[in-house]
């Protein structure tokens, strides 16, 4: 057999195995996915929201964050981050309206979300602590459908949803999906104890579980997947309520999501980096998380690999037939080259991407998407077929600066 | 529903196991129902070419007329060259099975057989048909021995359609390791492909337009 081939049927292979995985995941626990634990203790919880240059979003998470229905907030910290934008004024202005809102302001620039949770950390008091981005509104009843996961003791962080707010042009419908995605494969995930990212949109940590593994790497460009593997590492649980949500604003323009995408990956490859120590090692970290990401890293930039080797031979191929061709005055396509006899391949190809397409219509449904309007068949299409694709030059991009070094948040 | 969802893993390998040896199996079969159309038609061309050879040995105990004979021969040319088309979409579609290498032998092998049979029908009857016959490499070409045998296929195709029974197309692996293929090639001191030889006379490795091939063929 080929080379080609052998590698096409290891993406095969991988894919039929995620795609059973989450199946049986989804059968398996079909009836409790948007379940939550009632609250057995109300544990007191502080909330940080580190911000940088967040004036026009800072106001409404403030109020997002005071309108929870959660009578144990015992304080909100918002750690400014030498903002030069009015991020200062406008929380000091709410300050007078909110007593327990605390404002930090860095002395220096620090430089990443990592440090400045760290930040607000050190002056947290509650029994758990909520992280929430600057730009990200949480559900009013976020924390009743996720702090009752903390009655397990082994609990030491949950998330939810995070869903896209200004789904309004092109991309940000793209990333609509992804995140609906993302959220319910994380779901599926967490019943194996295999939740990878606790996301900065909003992620509740027990204080014990924080304090043990020190914070957040303040170094890591991805400081919310760095201490879920951490906490993971040492043992703690991680789960996802399904039934609630945060709302956050997904980059607008092309620029944007690329410096945001490259900034996940580098901190993916940062992550891998740090933690390869663990690698097949007892637990969920070393069995499963690490080498999901490192194969998902490895198949997208084989993949892109093999794109480029297929594409450029073709193209390569193509010119020479043209060279000789035109002169001679001979076709460059015969009727014959319309009739393509399909190998099995391509018929194994379209059926895992026939059943794919229906798990994420599937997937979308059970989010509550309105997936099955017109307009929104084409965006799901083009996100299996085309924004998916785009995540191997992301990753070559995030490997390449890694190895630069360049590991600048903004 | 099962209990230990760490199993779940375990059960999902089993599954892709399951599926994908499924998949492999059905692949197989595919390739299988492919190759035996392609042994199918090899059985059709192997019966009609003793046909062949039987009349043309029949011609002179017999009074066997040579026009039906040499009609008969052009029909079958067109048949071969019909089925190297054919049997190349196969080829090229094909991924698991290496039977197919073997069953492209025997067709080197019987067109060879078509083309010597070819000549002494042309001797015999004094016919006017040219003998065409195109030697590729089969085992991995270059990027710009396959591009150069695409143009030489679609030139030949060219060819054929325009100048119909006065051209017999015979398509043959040169590198295929066939002893009575390699002693042919060394006798036409064919010393690379793709090579078309006309009449066993001509050689032709580079062609820079149809003309060219057509002079030839006048």
């Amino acid at each position: 057999m080929k080379f080609l081939p052998i590698i096409y049927l290891m993406y095969m292979f991988f894919s039929i195995y995620f795609l059973s995985l989450f199946l049986i995941l989804y059968f398996n626990n079909k009836k409790n996915l948007f379940n939550f634990p009632p609250l057995k203790k109300k544990y007191s919880i502080s909330v940080v929201i580190p911000a940088y240059n967040e004036e026009e979003t800072i106001k409404d998470t403030i109020e997002h964050v005071f309108a929870i229905d959660y009578d144990k907030i015992v304080q909100v910290i918002v750690v400014n981050d030498c903002s030069t934008d009015h991020t200062r004024e406008v929380v000091e202005e709410m300050q007078k309206k909110y007593t327990h809102l605390i404002l930090i302001n860095n002395e220096k620039n620090l430089g990443n979300a990592g440090k400045s949770k760290n930040e607000g950390l050190k002056y947290t008091t509650g029994e758990l602590v909520a992280f929430v981005d600057a730009d990200s509104y949480p559900a009013k009843d976020s924390f009743k459908k996720m702090i009752g996961f903390f009655n397990d003791e082994k609990v030491g962080a949950v998330t939810c949803p995070i869903l896209v707010r200004n789904a309004n042009n092109f991309l940000e419908k793209l990333q609509e999906i992804e995140y609906k995605m993302i959220a319910f494969s994380r779901k599926l995930l967490g019943y194996v104890d295999a939740i990878y990212v606790t996301p900065g949109p909003l992620a509740i940590y027990r204080k014990v579980a924080l304090d043990e593994v020190q914070g957040f790497d303040g170094n890591n460009m991805t400081e919310d997947i760095e201490i879920t593997w951490h906490l993971t590492e040492k043992g703690w649980s991680r789960e996802m309520s399904l039934s609630t949500e945060v709302t956050t604003t997904a980059p607008d323009n092309f620029k944007e999501w690329y410096k945001q995408r490259r900034r996940w990956s580098i901190g993916g490859v940062q992550c891998i980096a740090k933690y390869k120590k663990d690698f097949f090692k007892k637990g969920m970290l070393g069995m499963f998380v690490l080498p999901f990401f490192v194969i998902q890293f490895f198949l997208g930039l084989l993949g892109l690999g093999v794109f480029f080797y297929v594409t450029g031979t073709s193209i390569f191929s193509e010119y020479i037939l043209a060279n000789y061709s035109l002169p001679a005055g001979v076709p460059l396509l015969t009727i014959d080259s319309f009739f393509i006899t399909p190998t099995f391949l391509d018929y194994i190809g379209i059926i895992l991407f026939v059943i794919g397409t229906i798990f994420t219509l599937f997937s979308l449904s059970m989010m509550k998407g309105t997936v099955f309007k017109k307009e929104n068949i084409f965006y799901i299409l083009f996100f299996s077929i085309v924004y998916l694709s785009v995540y191997p030059f992301i990753a070559i991009s995030g490997v390449y600066n890694y190895f630069k070094g360049g590991n600048k948040w903004r | 529903m099962i209990k230990n969802q760490k199993m779940i893993f375990l059960y999902a390998l089993i599954i892709t196991l399951v599926v994908f040896n499924l998949g492999i199996f059905m692949g197989y079969m595919l390739e299988s129902s492919r190759l035996d159309k392609i042994n199918i038609l090899y059985s059709n061309a192997e019966l009609e070419l003793f046909d062949q050879m039987a009349q043309k040995e029949s011609l002179g105990a017999l009074n066997i007329n040579c026009k039906t004979l040499v009609e008969e021969n052009i029909k079958f040319g067109d048949k071969v060259f019909q089925e190297a088309l054919e049997i190349q979409k196969y080829e090229e579609a094909n991924r698991m099975s290496g039977d197919i290498i073997f069953q492209h032998k025997r067709f080197d092998l019987l067109r060879t057989l078509f083309w010597m049979n070819s000549i002494k029908i042309k001797q015999n009857c004094n016919s006017d048909y040219h003998n065409v016959v195109y030697f590729y490499k089969y085992n991995n070409p270059s990027i710009n021995q396959e591009s150069k045998q695409k143009f030489f296929s679609n030139l030949l195709e060219q060819i054929k359609t325009k100048e119909g029974e006065k051209v017999m197309l015979i398509p043959i692996a040169g590198d295929n390791d066939i002893p009575s293929i390699n002693l042919l090639v060394n006798q036409f001191d064919i010393t690379e492909f793709p090579t078309i030889l006309i009449d066993e006379k001509t050689k032709l490795t580079d062609i820079k337009n149809a003309s060219e091939l057509e002079n030839f063929l006048k």
